[in-house]
């Protein structure tokens, strides 16, 4: 059967199992859109108001299915508007195949209008990427793309393809997706090793992130580290692998983590890591963070083994293979003791913390105070920050509980990146695997509502909630609109501070409060911007008013935006400056 | 790495497929991470004519060479790297 170029993408897309795909048309992939015409009874088309939105969309999908996500744009600015959406992906290793058209072959490297080098600007951000020369080369590397993405530790792959290619006919094949590519078993010698290791520590502390979620080793985990009655720590791309509920799991780790999960780190005499790639915002300083403990590191990437960290024991394979067998190895024990040394730190935390409250109530009256700040707001400011009665409980950590308190276990989760994240990171109480999309390597203002756009699709239209700030949300709230297009019931909660709150809050510990740039005087009406895009917006400056916006939004089949007016002085804590180790944790 | 190890010399066989951008995977790797690229000759293989090999000097302590080593492993146009 012969097909042109375009039909021959997406029957082979179909035979892949794609039914969704994120995109924007142009001039190159006319004839691609053309071919979605005809098929789209077997693959909808999900059109944004800009590509990266499609790309962080394609993201979230994959990201809440653990299946490839797809995102399809034009040449030139199309493709240039996808790169931070690819790098985003590539960083948090999600599979995701993005296809962008080209000017045709005879105009390549003629600067031609819309003509752009993608293949080269996103070398250092995919796993492999390919510009289709031949027609005949096509079906073989969209199968191998969608290989590839899968395969070993996931991420982008890119196929770029010249509008001639997708005009040109050939003989189509209906080839059957690859498999994906074999990894190797670990030697049950290095193995042995590691359980040896493990029985031999007096204080096992487990350290899992995001490669536990990729290739669904949760349980497995569970399983592990209830034999070696070890703690759990977790990075923000793993915080979903272990139930919240489990009482050996002390949520996040590094920067922004828990003070008894860095605690119980420091302590450690032996740290498992797993799926993890020791990120300095996980590390802080490497020499600190391996000075007094031993590492056994277990990730599928062996480019990962000594990178970051010296383990003296490394395991490169899958998670879900190696855990199980790991786990038959090791001796069951518990360690009373050591787990006794947890709660002294949570009793700790408790007294560190103890006259939290009051601090932040004086806080707030100062911030009520604070003529000049007034001024920088303007009369807006001034009004919104009168609104907020201080010492009302109208905290973050309070907003997180309420919105939990409307959510279910599988309700997704998306955030955009800044002091909203870490606080979802810290307080939101996650139980269920891929419930939690988040920037976490490339850390992407603007993230947040394309990947709630991708997880609601990908799960049937289902609710999900988006917690955002108002400079990241920003950056891409015309996706908003996408979701009032397409019916899609997503519940924006915007902290709104009126400032680029991390960047603030790094300015007051370390800058002596220059305050450069970070003070936002916007006048964005949030509820009224909502109407106007279509979907429905409240104004929550109380629990109370929280509590009936919710209320609304959660009954609403539709999107709805939430402004919470928050301390414009909330900051995260603990942090653990940059570079830093457990010893340097500021707690308040 | 906060640990101070010895650079050394050391030389590389790549095998790359003979395709267009393989070369510019490999060098870009090294810009973006920070690595060394001291000599650099390409040509294609004899035996097998859909093969490149590319012999580089590069240099570095112990950690830089064998993250070296695995990042150009994880190139799907690099078929195999040697130390030589």
């Amino acid at each position: 059967m012969k097909l042109n170029g375009a039909e021959i993408l997406v029957e082979t897309l179909i035979a892949h199992g794609v039914t969704d795909v994120f995109g924007f048309p142009g001039g190159t992939v006319i004839n691609l859109y053309d071919a979605l015409y005809d098929y789209q009874d077997q693959i909808t088309h999900y059109l944004t108001c800009h590509e990266q939105g499609a790309a962080h969309a394609a993201d979230g999908y994959a990201r809440a299915t653990g299946k490839t996500g797809v995102v399809i744009a034009t040449s030139g600015p199309g493709a240039t508007n996808l790169v931070t959406g690819i790098a985003t992906a590539y960083l948090d290793s999600t599979p995701m195949v993005a296809i962008t058209g080209n000017v045709a072959s005879n105009l390549i490297g003629k600067d031609s209008f819309q003509e752009v080098d993608i293949v080269g600007i996103t070398m250092p951000v995919t796993k492999h990427n390919y510009m289709v020369k031949h027609i005949e080369e096509l079906e073989e590397i969209v199968r191998e793309a969608f290989q590839i993405a899968r395969s070993g530790r996931p991420g982008p792959v890119l196929i770029d393809i010249p509008k001639d290619v997708q005009q040109a006919r050939c003989e189509f094949h209906g080839g059957k997706p690859k498999p994906l590519l074999p990894i190797a078993s670990v030697r049950e010698e290095a193995l042995a090793a590691a359980a040896e290791m493990i029985d031999a520590s007096e204080r096992p502390f487990v350290y899992a992130g995001g490669g536990l979620i990729s290739c669904s080793a949760g349980e497995a985990l569970r399983v592990f580290a209830e034999r070696i009655d070890a703690p759990v720590g977790l990075s923000i791309m793993g915080l979903t692998a272990l139930d919240s509920r489990h009482p050996l799991k002390h949520g996040l780790t590094g920067m922004h983590g828990h003070y008894v999960a860095s605690k119980m780190n420091a302590d450690a005499d032996l740290i498992i890591g797993i799926g993890v790639r020791f990120s300095d915002r996980a590390t802080g300083s490497t020499s600190k963070y391996q000075e007094k403990t031993k590492i056994i590191h277990i990730d599928i990437d062996g480019a990962e083994i000594d990178k970051n960290i010296d383990s003296v024991i490394s395991l490169v394979g899958d998670a879900a293979e190696i855990l199980p067998r790991l786990t038959e190895l090791v001796k069951r024990r518990e360690n009373p003791t050591w787990i006794a040394q947890a709660e002294l730190h949570r009793q700790e935390a408790k007294r560190l913390l103890a006259h939290e409250g009051e601090a932040q109530r004086e806080q707030e009256q100062q911030s009520l105070l604070q003529q000049d700040e007034q001024q920088l707001l303007g009369q807006e400011g001034e009004r919104r920050l009168e609104q907020r009665a201080p010492g009302t409980g109208f905290t973050p950590q309070s907003i997180i509980h309420m919105v939990r308190g409307f959510t279910t276990d599988d309700t997704v989760i998306s955030t955009d990146v800044g002091q909203h994240q870490m606080w979802v990171a810290q307080e939101y109480d996650f139980c269920v695997p891929r419930t939690l999309l988040t920037s976490g390597g490339l850390g992407t203002m603007g993230f947040g509502m394309g990947a709630a756009i991708g997880a609601s699709v990908a799960r049937g239209s289902a609710r999900t909630v988006l917690f955002t700030g108002d400079g990241s949300f920003h950056m891409n709230m015309n996706e908003f609109v996408t979701a009032v297009t397409y019916g899609l019931p997503i519940v924006v909660v915007i902290f709104n501070n009126g400032s680029l709150g991390m960047v603030r809050q790094w300015q007051n510990l370390f800058f002596n409060q220059r305050y450069s740039n970070t003070t936002l005087k916007r006048k964005t009406d949030y509820p009224k911007l909502a109407e106007a895009f279509g979907g429905v917006g409240y104004r929550a400056t109380s629990l109370d008013e929280l509590q009936a916006a919710l209320d609304a939004a959660f009954a609403y089949d539709g999107p709805v935006m939430i402004e919470c007016l928050i301390d414009i002085n909330e900051q995260v804590f603990p942090i653990i400056p940059a570079g830093g180790s457990f010893d340097d944790m500021i707690v308040k | 790495m906060d640990k101070v190890l010895s650079v050394e010399n050391f030389t590389l066989s790549i095998i790359v497929a003979n395709r267009a951008g393989a070369l510019s995977r490999v060098t870009g790797l090294f810009s973006r991470r920070g690595y060394n690229i001291d000599t650099l000759t390409v040509s294609p293989m004899v035996e097998d004519v859909t093969m490149s090999r590319i012999i580089m000097t590069s240099s570095g302590d112990e950690a830089t060479r064998k993250q070296i080593i695995k990042q150009l492993d994880k190139l799907f146009d690099v078929k195999e790297v040697k130390l030589i």
